[in-house]
């Protein structure tokens, strides 16, 4: 045992009492000794959630629906010809295309076979993620308005497409609480990818609390030097030496607080301990060497390299098993414009083993039953290639009306399909599901009324599903 | 958690102490906002979504459904206390239902009367109240509220306390020892004006009081979205902090940013501070539509106007009308209309200088670009004169029709040109390798060049004669063979003229050379595909070669990687050799195909003699005789070579002058449409300019522009803009507004604490002309804001967020604060003012995580030198998708949007942040230094007076010279880990005491104290 996890036995309830032989206020009590689901929003959850935890992977880009889900056989007939004006209607495109001569279709190279009870059509570039399709709800008819990278993802990650407002981890931290003590409640990774090089910009107000206090903001779970910010003492300062200065630190504050009374104080003193409990509750956290190698083989060889998907997705798996309400994961490459024979196959390969991974890690752990995970990017790209099309090779431009997506795990149904598009996967033709309503569903698996869940800011009742009442989609929950 | 969000707190802060029924019921305070809040969202302002066409924001409404005086007659009131669920007000599925004691409130106000009043905000404040003679009113007002509160004020602070919170307050740095020891032994009656008048004299209070403008003006170095590039803004915010250091009129600094460009005869400082309206994020996201990011970008002005200016949320009306306050959607759009006629595009072109632009030369700059403008003029003299020196017999030249064909000219194959000059040195220049086919097959003829580079690696080829004449529409073009196992992250191709201007690249934004997105530094997409020879092609014209040009020089460039080079050359229409000739028929015949020779001269050799005017004639005569006539040539040359050398530099001086985001207005005004759902592309009706009704003069269109706009918004009559203002400054220093919320005083927003005093303080504030120092001096030296901090349990329970002001403000320190704190305690900040951002030490990788990957702000290099990275913190580069985490974990927001509340919260990140972070380090080492040395009997006594201002008492003594002891041992014990911690410090200081010393005032720099003020 290290001299930190030694201290640390004795830490809480050392603070704990000392504070409570002065009399401070309970927020600073709270503060020191979380309990179940500390200092969440009165009335909160609204009704008993089916899932306490959610693993949120985002792929960053748009995939490509077409070439991963969304099976079209009959395009085959239309390869290279005018895609119908009875199909485009006039919709609106970007720039990137609104100037090209022609829209020529592209049936996707891939072969597509059927997998699960639903008999969901996937990929050969996903074959693993394919393999666990008896536990995923599929939406094919995900759609948003935006129809450029910034506001789609910014609209995706916040409820609205203006930078400014809180993002959807921020919302549960702040109307759930914490459930643990040690940890921060919502994590973000971005991990690195191998498809397109020119990747598209994430930004981190997709993780920002907006106008929720800041404390509510994802926290990034890097692979590059401190795996939390400024975790690390300096060269020179052991954790003894740390100990030391905290202890003399509280006791000064202590004096400091005799004097002026004021619990801020108090809360202060507890949120260095915490700090420095998390110096070696996070070291402990990413450290995979403890892993089982049945585990590890599960994740692939990728998962022994830091700041990679796969060790991503075991990082996700350790953070819900220690009660981390709020995991992202951002991996970005997936904005095919052209080449998508090159480069989605790599992207693909950079996730696909791993998720499926991390669902069956987490069932067989008893973990999946409560914890909710979602896979999505911020839109769908287009039936129509962008820049040159061949039989072997060509690009998609995005496209905001149709996408596929997938959820697993708590208040979710297994192994089903939601939705339908055209034979152009194009429009709709049932069961929509906007984006707001996928936030609905999200909120409700964790017990939340997305519709009363809300913040008064500059004058407004602001919600995460925006100003008009959304529902979840009930066709997917349990 | 401290932030209030609670929907009732409103209500539940203006009932703070109990009812009593004889008490009259205040409409504003407690009526108005209940039915805000519960009513007015199907019976308020906006039409759509009315009920019953029932208004219960306007008199006449309420007058429809109240009897004054009979509740029982009140449909008002039966509606809400009925047990019929049908007849229930507010109905249940609306779910804003009334308690007990709301409905109590109701009833009580209609038995009084039903007074009603006009929502407090949009009545122009008066200085209601006659003051007992000689009372502040400050004090009057604060202390008329403890009275009937039942609570009395505290004693006056330590005097080392209200010193170290008044210089924070008014310099956001701490005080020294030396101005405590001053101020403690000044026992003359003047003693705290005297320091008031010393902070404000400061120049330290401009960069004070910017800083917090910055987070309302959303001020940022970067555009905000998508690649979130460099953006060349800061002298606005060098502006903001001199208008405050001049004690520049309030109102004049709002007018010149709302309308600077348009005061007549505007100066160049005028028209700078219209940069607040174009501090906005932008995007040059490929497949953006212009319309919709232009709606965005003036919806952003609209929005922050609205908020920092009238302190209102206009948003909420850009899809519907406002819910709870008389702002139309028509409103909304007429605003719209005063800030659409922006030049220029909407899409920010990914490049540091988004026009509308304005050139800011420093004097030295102006003194030289005047100077080189004086030589241009004497040289265009002399060319002019020279011309006339030669004469030419009138000679007829026939037409020709000679038409120009393009040929390929390969420079580089197998070796280089016989008359160039290869560069090479133990830098980036390395030497040419032509490398056979036998190491590897070349594109064409014997050989290709290898360039293998770690980092920056180029071959260079200067001083060719003759170089290339570039033509019209000239294209030039190299070969590359990228090596698939050792790509390199960046290829560029460059080229010389009058001077290494002229670059394209290919691959990541990595290698700094020239102006990024300029002719000097064009991006071309990413790496061609390796494994094979491709061909990269550059329009002469993208990288800024005109024809006419000459080109001597070419380098290939590469940042890491393996590749093979070959076959470079140009496609050109232009002749090549020499270009004179004895006279000018023979000049013409050999002229009409050259696109080298401009169109317009070519146009004239077209033409017939005969059809020729007589100005045409000059004209090609005088082209002619600069730069065709072989006897002229002497004379012509040495002028043209003056001329580059002029020009060129110029052109570069242009490029160091600063420039800064203006507006400016287009020759005529884009129409304005109302915006169905706020969508830039459901238009509906026209709208003009205009003011809100409800905030204006009955002929509001008479407003016809934005200055127009801004002398409204200064009135005397307006009722929002000095409460506004005055609200901010008095939430900056009692760290909450007297509205609390400052970003709202609509009907949602919470009403006064103290309304008499927040008319007195804005009445009062223009009366005396806008004078920002006058009025900050007027807090400071008031005894509500003297008074001691400490709390008793009794105050605790009855006021927590100190909003009655029986005690002094006490709060944490901004995240600037705290940062300056420790750089200036340590004697480390280096205070020069202004200029370009600079970029501190942050973890590696940030920038990297997030970044689009071409961004020129994708990763990020921190400066080195003291003088950049000591400076205070509102210099900090501020790159809005990923702002400086020093920042970030103490609240500051990202300034992507327009900020007028920081949070203050308290987290465990924070704690890591101030124990670890290396300049923190930095400074608790040089604090400790300090000490040691000025004080070397008593370090730690005065390392405390540094950091925190006031003498330690015995017992903080004892601890830290306990403290002290134990990492003296341990250090004593460990000298590999007491050198890691000192890093670089002093040789001669014993290594053991300073790193013991260290890790005393790393202590002191995270005391609470330390970080509050």
């Amino acid at each position: 045992m290290s001299f930190q996890s030694e201290i640390l036995m004795h830490q809480s309830r050392r603070a704990f009492l000392r504070a409570s032989a002065l009399g401070v206020g309970s927020a600073a009590l709270t503060a020191m000794t979380p309990q179940s689901s500390a200092a969440a929003i009165e009335g909160l959850p609204h009704f008993a959630p089916k899932a306490k935890r959610v693993i949120f992977i985002l792929l960053n880009g748009g995939p490509s629906q077409l070439d991963l889900f969304d099976y079209k056989p009959k395009l085959n007939e239309f390869y290279d010809k005018e895609l119908p004006a009875s199909i485009r209607m006039g919709q609106r495109l970007t720039t990137m295309t609104s100037g090209q001569a022609r829209f020529p279709v592209a049936p996707s190279k891939f072969k597509f076979k059927q997998h699960g009870p639903s008999g969901m059509w996937i990929s050969e570039l996903l074959p693993n993620i394919a393999k666990v399709a008896g536990e995923l709800a599929f939406v094919r008819t995900l759609n948003t308005e935006a129809i450029n990278h910034d506001p789609a993802v910014t609209y995706l990650c916040s409820g609205n497409q203006i930078p400014g407002k809180p993002s959807l981890g921020s919302w549960l931290s702040y109307g759930l609480g914490t459930m643990n003590k040690d940890l921060p409640d919502f994590v973000v990774m971005t991990p690195s990818w191998t498809g397109r090089k020119e990747a598209q910009a994430i930004y981190n107000r997709l993780w920002s609390a907006g106008f929720l206090p800041s404390k509510h903001q994802g926290v990034a779970l890097r692979s590059q030097g401190d795996p939390v910010l400024f975790l690390s003492n300096p060269d020179g300062v052991s954790a003894q030496t740390r100990r030391k200065m905290l202890d003399s630190l509280g006791e000064l504050n202590q004096q400091y607080f005799k004097e002026m009374a004021d619990p801020e104080t108090q809360t202060r003193i507890a949120q260095y301990e915490m700090a420095f409990r998390m110096q070696t509750s996070v070291p402990e956290l990413v450290d995979l060497s403890k892993e089982d190698k049945r585990t590890k083989d599960l994740y692939g060889p990728e998962v022994t390299k830091p700041g990679t998907f796969s060790a991503s997705c075991l990082l996700a798996r350790r953070l819900v098993e220690r009660d981390v309400r709020f995991v992202q994961i951002v991996h970005r490459g997936w904005d095919q414009h052209g080449n998508i024979a090159g480069d989605l196959p790599n992207q693909c390969r950079d996730v696909d083993q791993a998720c499926h991974a991390l669902i069956t890690d987490l069932k067989q752990r008893g973990l999946l039953k409560d914890t909710l995970v979602v896979w999505t990017g911020e839109f769908g790209r287009t039936v129509y290639s962008q820049g040159g099309l061949s039989k072997t090779n060509y690009g998609r431009d995005h496209h905001p009306r149709c996408w596929t997506m997938w959820m697993a795990g708590g208040g979710i149904k297994p192994g089903i399909v939601h939705g339908e598009t055209d034979d152009f996967s194009y429009n709709i033709v049932k069961d929509p599901v906007h984006l707001h309503e996928l936030n609905a569903t999200i909120l409700h698996c964790m017990g939340i009324d997305n519709n009363r869940f809300k913040v008064k800011f500059q004058g407004l009742d602001q919600r995460l599903t925006g100003v008009e009442d959304h529902a979840p989609v009930k066709q997917l929950l349990i | 958690m401290r932030l209030c969000i609670l929907s009732l707190s409103v209500m539940v802060f203006g009932l703070s102490s109990p009812m009593i029924a004889a008490e009259p019921v205040d409409f504003t305070r407690s009526i108005q906002p209940l039915l805000s809040e519960h009513c007015y969202s199907c019976h308020g302002p906006d039409e759509k979504t009315r009920k019953a066409d029932l208004r219960l924001d306007t008199q006449d409404g309420l007058r429809s459904v109240v009897v004054a005086g009979q509740p029982a007659k009140s449909e008002l009131i039966t509606r809400i206390k009925t047990t019929e669920a049908s007849e229930l007000m507010p109905p249940q599925k609306v779910n804003k239902p009334l308690n007990a004691q709301q409905i109590q409130l109701l009833q009580t106000w209609v038995e009084q009367g039903a007074q009603w009043n006009q929502h407090w905000s949009f009545v122009p404040p008066k200085k209601i109240a006659s003051l007992p003679a000689g009372s502040n009113p400050i004090d009057h007002f604060i202390r008329e509220r403890l009275k009937s509160e039942g609570l009395k004020p505290n004693p006056d602070a330590e005097r080392a306390r209200w010193l170290r919170r008044v210089t924070f307050d008014l310099t956001g740095l701490p005080p020294t020892p030396k101005d405590v020891s001053a101020f403690l032994s000044d026992k003359s009656d003047k003693a705290y004006e005297t320091v008031v008048d010393r902070l404000l004299a400061s120049p330290r209070f401009g960069e004070h009081m910017a800083r917090f403008w910055l987070d309302y003006a959303r001020y940022g170095d970067t555009h905000g979205l998508h690649l979130d590039n460099y953006r060349e803004i800061w002298p606005f915010r060098d502006w903001v902090i001199r208008s405050f250091n001049q004690n520049k009129r309030f109102d004049q600094f709002l007018l010149e940013q709302l309308a600077g460009d348009l005061i007549p005869n505007a100066t160049v400082d005028q028209k700078l501070g219209t940069g607040f309206l174009r501090c906005g994020i932008t995007t040059s996201e490929g497949g953006s539509i212009e319309e919709e990011c232009y709606v965005r970008n003036v919806v952003d002005i609209v929005d922050t106007v609205g908020t920092v200016m009238l302190g209102l949320t206009t948003g909420c009306a850009r899809c519907h009308d406002h819910k709870y306050d008389p702002i139309s959607q028509k409103d909304y759009y007429s605003l719209f209309a005063y800030f659409n006629s922006i030049e220029g595009s909407a899409l920010d072109g990914n490049a540091a200088r988004h026009a509308p632009i304005l050139s800011v030369p420093s004097p030295e700059q102006e003194q030289k670009q005047a100077e080189l403008n004086a030589r241009l003029t004497a040289v265009n003299e002399k060319i002019a004169k020279a011309i006339t020196q030669f004469e030419l017999k009138d000679e007829t030249t026939a037409a020709s029709t000679a038409k120009s064909t393009k040929k390929t000219l390969v420079w580089i194959d197998d070796a280089l040109p016989a008359s160039g000059k290869a560069l090479s040195d133990a830098g980036f220049n390395t030497k040419w390798q032509f490398v056979a086919e036998t190491v590897h097959k070349p594109h064409a003829g014997k050989s290709s060049v290898q360039l293998i580079a770690q980092g920056l690696k180029q071959v260079v080829l200067t001083e060719v004669t003759p170089g290339l004449r570039v033509g019209e529409g000239d294209t030039l073009f190299a070969h590359v063979w990228i090596d698939p196992k050792n790509p390199p992250k960046e290829i560029m191709l460059q080229w010389y003229t009058t001077g290494w201007l002229h670059r394209a690249y290919w691959g990541e934004n990595r290698i700094d050379w020239g102006k990024d997105r300029t002719a000097e530094r064009r991006p071309k997409g990413s790496l061609p595909e390796a494994g094979k020879w491709v061909k990269l092609e550059v329009p002469t014209a993208l990288v800024g070669i005109a024809p006419g040009s000459v080109i001597n020089g070419l380098a290939f460039t590469q940042f890491d990687g393996t590749v093979y080079w070959d076959s470079a050359g140009i496609e050109t229409s232009a002749p090549q050799g020499d270009r004179r000739f004895e006279t000018l028929a023979d000049w013409s015949q050999a002229s009409a195909a050259d696109t080298s020779v401009p169109k317009a001269i070519r146009d004239i050799i077209k033409l017939n003699a005969d059809k020729r005017t007589d100005a045409q004639k000059k004209q090609l005569r005088e082209h002619f005789i600069q730069y065709g006539y072989t006897v002229s040539r002497n004379v012509f040359e040495p002028l043209h070579q003056e001329l580059t050398t002029i020009t060129g530099a110029l052109k570069k001086l242009e490029g160091e002058i600063p420039s800064s985001y203006i507006f400016k207005e287009r020759a005529s005004p884009r129409p304005a449409f109302i915006l169905k759902r706020g969508e830039y592309d459901q238009r509906g009706p026209t709208v003009s300019r205009a003011t809100p009704t409800a905030l204006s003069p009955a002929n509001t269109t008479a407003i016809k522009d934005r200055l127009a706009l801004a002398q409204w918004l200064i009135d005397p009559n307006h009722p929002l803009t000095t409460r506004v203002a005055v609200n901010r400054f008095w939430q900056q220093v009692f760290g909450t507004g007297l509205v609390k919320t400052a970003d709202d005083f609509g009907t949602q927003g919470e009403r006064p604490s103290h309304p008499q005093l927040l008319d007195w303080l804005a009445v009062d504030f223009r009366e005396k002309g806008w004078d920002v120092k006058d009025f900050m001096k007027s807090l400071v030296l008031s005894a509500t804001y003297r008074q001691s901090s400490k709390l008793t349990p009794e105050l605790l329970a009855k006021d927590p967020n100190n909003r009655l002001l029986a005690r002094g403000p006490r709060y944490r320190l901004d995240a600037e604060m705290v940062r300056d704190q420790a750089l200036f305690a340590s004697g480390l900040l280096v205070e020069t003012f202004g200029g370009p951002s600079v970029k501190p030490p942050q973890p590696a990788g940030l920038w990297e995580a997030v970044g689009y990957t071409s961004s020129n702000t994708a990763r990020f290099l921190a400066d080195r030198e003291a003088e950049k990275i000591h400076r205070r913190s509102l210099y900090t580069f501020w790159k809005r998708t990923s702002p400086p985490p020093q920042m970030t974990a103490l609240d500051a927001p990202s300034r992507e949007a327009c900020t007028v509340r920081r949070e203050r919260t308290n987290t465990p990140l924070q704690a890591l942040l101030l124990m670890n972070e290396t300049q923190f380090m930095e400074a608790a080492r040089n604090i400790a230094m300090r000490a040691m040395k000025e004080q070397p009997d008593q370090p730690i006594a005065h390392l405390f007076l540094l950091v925190l201002s006031r003498p330690a008492t015995e017992r903080e003594i004892e601890i830290l010279t306990k403290a002290h002891g134990q990492y003296f041992e341990i250090y004593s014990n460990d000298p590999k880990s007491a050198q890691q911690l000192i890093a670089n410090a002093d040789p001669k200081i014993d290594a053991a005491q300073l790193a013991a010393m260290t890790m005393v005032a790393n202590t002191i720099l995270n005391l609470d104290e330390a970080l509050t003020k």
